[in-house]
């Protein structure tokens, strides 16, 4: 079997989870095989097809969790579209058009440079590398952060009304850098989150929102080969991934959201720098 | 309007209109029957690029979505949630 149920298992929960703690989930899933000894590889069909159905279950989770604010949020996106215009107090409306300006760089950068980023940084090591980077980055962030007004409004008006689309543009454009194994994309969106000036829990709340159309619509656009002849052998195992995966990703959310409304991103930096320092060490010898 | 945001309205209207086209060209056509001068061209290749054309589709819909709300009437906005 290209990837035991045992095996399964293990990718999955750690899916979940590294997928929205910005730790870089391609890093570890590039990391944890070679560090345990198991012969597969990001580039392989197979695996990637095993990625698409983890995938596609934290996204289908991130839609569920935040489902009440997706319902505001499309209403909002149909009202400014009949209006034409988006009124001053529409703040739903506002946030909708900021995840579609921020989506967009995400998504072109992301089909444009997928392939070749991969290839190139695909090795242990690299990713190992860029992990201490990751860290780096999002310790910068919380020292570069631009403190912005904080008050006790609805959390999805309070980020709308401090977001520009100049910055929501840049937060997506962000997200592109977690083509590279090792560097994170909920890391880079929270950090872009902080420098645009909102606070921790402000900017998970974001990154979160912004990671689910991406990470859905990329699943979907490879469902196919799930179903396909890259599928055989794999199918059995994915969907053991992908509930193990579910499993861990709403506990992630479910964290992180209350995590955040105190702490900040100095601890994943942390873990970042040394995990990717000793990974980087192991592979050396 | 003023003469620079009519243009650019114009300027959307016109890439929306054709990213969309070149979205569809992407879905239906194989990547040896694209056009030379689209990226993802390919000699006797019959795979199609469709995220290619999801990719021009999308920055064709913001095109349009751009010049839709600089050609509306300008009138005071309904509230939201009404």
């Amino acid at each position: 079997m290209l990837i035991s149920y045992g095996q399964a298992i293990l990718l999955g929960l750690l899916q979940g989870v590294s997928e929205l703690f910005p730790v870089s989930s391609l890093g570890h899933s590039v990391i944890l095989p070679k560090l345990v000894g198991w012969d597969i590889h990001q580039n392989d069909p197979y695996f990637i097809t095993f990625l698409v159905a983890t995938h596609l279950a934290t996204a289908l989770v991130l839609l569920g969790f935040f489902w009440r604010d997706w319902v505001r949020i499309v209403t909002g996106l149909g009202r400014s579209l009949r209006d034409r215009g988006i009124a001053p107090d529409d703040t739903d409306a506002k946030l909708g058009w900021l995840l579609v300006i921020g989506t967009i760089p995400a998504g072109i950068l992301g089909l444009l440079l997928e392939h070749s980023l991969r290839n190139v940084f695909a090795s242990a090591r690299s990713a190992a590398f860029f992990l201490m980077v990751n860290g780096a980055l999002l310790y910068g962030a919380e020292i570069l952060r631009r403190r912005g007004a904080h008050d006790e409004s609805d959390d999805d008006e309070r980020v709308a009304r401090q977001l520009t689309f100049r910055s929501a543009f840049g937060v997506g454009a962000a997200q592109a850098i977690a083509l590279i194994p090792g560097l994170s994309r909920s890391g880079a969106t929270m950090g872009g989150g902080l420098l645009a000036g909102l606070s921790n829990k402000d900017a998970a709340r974001f990154a979160f929102l912004l990671a689910t159309p991406i990470i859905g619509a990329a699943a979907i656009l490879k469902l196919p080969e799930l179903f396909g002849p890259d599928g055989n052998g794999v199918r059995g195992p994915a969907f053991v991934g992908a509930l193990c995966s579910a499993v861990t990703a709403y506990l992630a959310v479910r964290f992180l959201m209350r995590f955040f409304e105190r702490q900040r991103l100095t601890g994943f930096a942390i873990y970042c720098a040394l995990a990717g320092a000793a990974a980087s060490i192991y592979f050396l010898f | 309007m003023k003469s620079n945001n009519r243009a650019l309205t114009a300027l959307a209207l016109i890439a929306g209109v054709l990213l969309v086209i070149v979205a569809i060209i992407y879905w239906v056509k194989t990547a040896n029957d694209l056009p030379s001068w689209l990226p993802g061209h390919e000699a006797g290749s019959a795979r199609h690029h469709v995220k290619h054309g999801v990719a021009a589709f999308f920055v064709g819909a913001a095109c349009l979505v751009y010049a839709w709300f600089q050609t509306g009437t300008k009138r005071p906005p309904a509230a939201a949630g009404q």
